[in-house]
């Protein structure tokens, strides 16, 4: 374990290293700076400049660079410049919302993935496993912003089984949260749901033509134990990869799912940040994605060698 | 003579026609059918419909009628002719970024192919990009550029960039081990004639079906882009903008959000059947 640790660590803090790097530059390379935009169009040159000097921008970029990994390392990232209050407050605000969003749909991700493979698996009939087959083809080929709209449309417009947008407090109001958290939530784990049993049902599949489960049979083991004692933990390391990656994309899917239903989480931020030209809040919210991003994986691979002691030794 | 050299034949043509067995197909055709359907619609938008789509009318939120033959939105604009002129302005921004992104990739893959040193430095640039989730990727590039269609079409092609590039990368590595490619480096052959006559031919099939899946990426892109206010530029029409902005009238006029689903949805299914035809068809 140690050693697959620091195997992988240097590679992720490089990674690391490189985008917070492309942000930061990335946004300096946009033409006109956020002191002009600030001090609105009527400004004298020396507003401008005061305001310049105000943030931290007239200093030389290097300086800037490791001014900003000061604020990131110490965890205070100082005043957002438009959209107002404290970049590390609003992060922490989008983050509390956008990680229930995200939790409730890994959840049904889960939910949905593994009882559909097993089912898919075990049920044996060419006509089920084609029309489930057909199912994740149709949940992958629809962009997440088609999907919502249908659920809107459906549930909240047709049926009136729950509200069309907005967001409550888990703690206040647990069951008022659950109803806002259902569309956004199925939305969000539709596609990735439709990939992992996708990858389940084929590891499976692949798992009981194995010459162990040929043994296992000969010597009167159940189907059921064959599948669920020696098939799934056969099949799953390769599933928990494939789920890591999805988390990614789960994260990265938010920002539109919590558009169509009004989830105040990330998404939202990242929106009025861009739009706003808000470059604090934008560049810390994109190193964050980031490094969400890279630890999700090493979390993975860590996982995965747990799963498969044969990955430990490599 | 002829039952001997028939086979060898038949070998020797079987890359390409194996792509065309996968058209033929009931995925292919489907693919193919509802593809063409929505593209000529977009196509001949001029000739199906006489209603300019951003000119604004007297009557807002009207439902079907002769003059409007699926009604207008919420500024009075006729919905056909918005979704006909929206088809076309997306499928000119996908087949403008997807052949770049794929350009773009293959250019880097065959770098990558020149020494051991520049396919280190183009793998890390995959991961980099990578790392960034796509819509992230567009994030950062809107901010840059500022909304519009020309940062659209640059994300499109920037977030398919390393998909086209690891694609060829590992095509290129294997062709360049085979006995035909060390043969023409024996022969005197320069490296880089070796890369792009003989083993660049072999290892470029496999894009095919990268590309069928990167146009419906495209429509993904776009319509996300569109949501979250960073895409084309209103008051041109986008399949993605069509359906944002009937958002708020669900309730009301579903006929607003269900017409561009309907399209939207014709056209990313149509290449996804398209892509797992091909690819069907390349395993044989």
């Amino acid at each position: 374990m140690r050693t697959f640790l620091f195997k992988r660590l240097p590679s992720a803090l490089a990674v690391l290293v490189a985008a917070s790097f492309t942000v930061f530059l990335m946004l300096r390379l946009i033409p006109g700076d956020p002191a002009t935009t600030l001090a609105g169009p009527d400004a004298s040159p020396a507003t401008v400049a005061a305001i310049r000097a105000r943030l931290g921008l007239d200093a030389p970029l290097a300086e800037q660079y490791l001014h900003w990994l000061g604020q990131v390392l110490s965890g205070d990232l100082g005043p957002s410049y438009a959209i107002g209050g404290q970049v590390s407050e609003l992060i922490g605000d989008g983050l509390a919302a956008t990680f229930q969003l995200t939790v409730a749909a890994l959840l049904l991700v889960v939910l949905l993935a593994v009882p559909t493979a097993l089912y898919a698996v075990s049920a044996r009939r060419r006509g089920l496993a084609g029309v489930l087959r057909a199912l994740t083809t149709g949940a992958l080929a629809v962009p997440p912003f088609v999907t919502g709209v249908v659920l809107v449309l459906v549930f909240a417009v047709g049926l009136g089984l729950l509200p069309a947008g907005g967001h409550a407090s888990l703690f206040d109001a647990p069951d008022l949260a659950v109803q806002y958290l259902a569309l956004p939530a199925l939305c969000l784990a539709l596609p990735s749901a439709a990939i992992l049993a996708r990858y389940l049902q084929d590891g499976l599949e692949r798992a009981l033509g194995e010459d162990y489960v040929r043994t296992a049979t000969a010597l009167g083991v159940s189907r059921r134990r064959i599948l669920w004692r020696h098939a799934l933990p056969n099949a799953l390391p390769p599933a928990v990869t494939v789920l890591g990656l999805q988390i990614g994309q789960l994260i990265a899917g938010a920002v539109v799912v919590e558009r169509i239903f009004a989830w105040p989480g990330l998404g939202q931020l990242i929106e009025q940040g861009v739009s706003r030209r808000d470059y604090p809040v934008v560049q810390d919210l994109l190193l964050l994605v980031v490094v969400g991003y890279v630890a999700v994986q090493l979390l993975t691979d860590l996982l995965y060698s747990w799963l498969d002691p044969r990955v430990r030794w490599e | 003579m002829t039952t001997i050299s028939s086979p060898l034949l038949l070998k020797a043509a079987r890359p390409r026609n194996r792509y065309v067995a996968g058209l033929l197909t009931w995925r292919g055709v489907s693919g193919l059918v509802l593809v063409g359907t929505v593209a000529l619609a977009g196509l001949l938008a001029p000739w199906l419909t006489d209603a300019d789509p951003n000119a604004q009318g007297p009557q807002a939120l009207a439902t079907p009628s002769g003059a409007h033959p699926l009604g207008t939105d919420d500024i009075g604009r006729d919905l056909l002719s918005r979704i006909l002129h929206g088809i076309l302005t997306d499928l000119s921004i996908i087949l403008t970024a997807v052949p770049a992104g794929a350009l773009a990739g293959a250019a880097l893959a065959l770098l990558a192919g020149t020494s051991r040193a520049a396919d280190l430095v183009v793998q890390r640039l995959f991961d980099l990009v990578l790392s960034f989730p796509g819509l992230i990727l567009g994030l950062a590039v809107t901010a840059i550029l500022g909304p519009g269609r020309w940062p659209v079409v640059i994300i499109i092609a920037l977030a398919e960039v390393p998909y086209f590039g690891r694609q060829l990368r590992a095509g290129v590595l294997v062709q360049q081990e085979r006995e035909y490619a060390l043969a023409a480096r024996v022969g005197g052959a320069s490296r880089a004639r070796v890369l792009l006559r003989h083993v660049l031919p072999n290892a470029v099939d496999p894009l095919i079906v990268q590309g069928a899946v990167a146009l419906s990426v495209g429509v993904f892109i776009e319509g996300a882009l569109s949501f979250l206010g960073l895409g084309v530029r209103p008051p041109e029409p986008t399949l993605g903008s069509l359906i944002s902005g009937s958002v708020a009238y669900l309730d009301t006029n579903p006929v607003l959000a269900a017409a561009p689903l309907a399209v939207t949805t014709a056209l990313v299914l149509g290449f996804t059947l398209l892509a797992e035809a091909l690819n069907r068809g390349a395993r044989g």
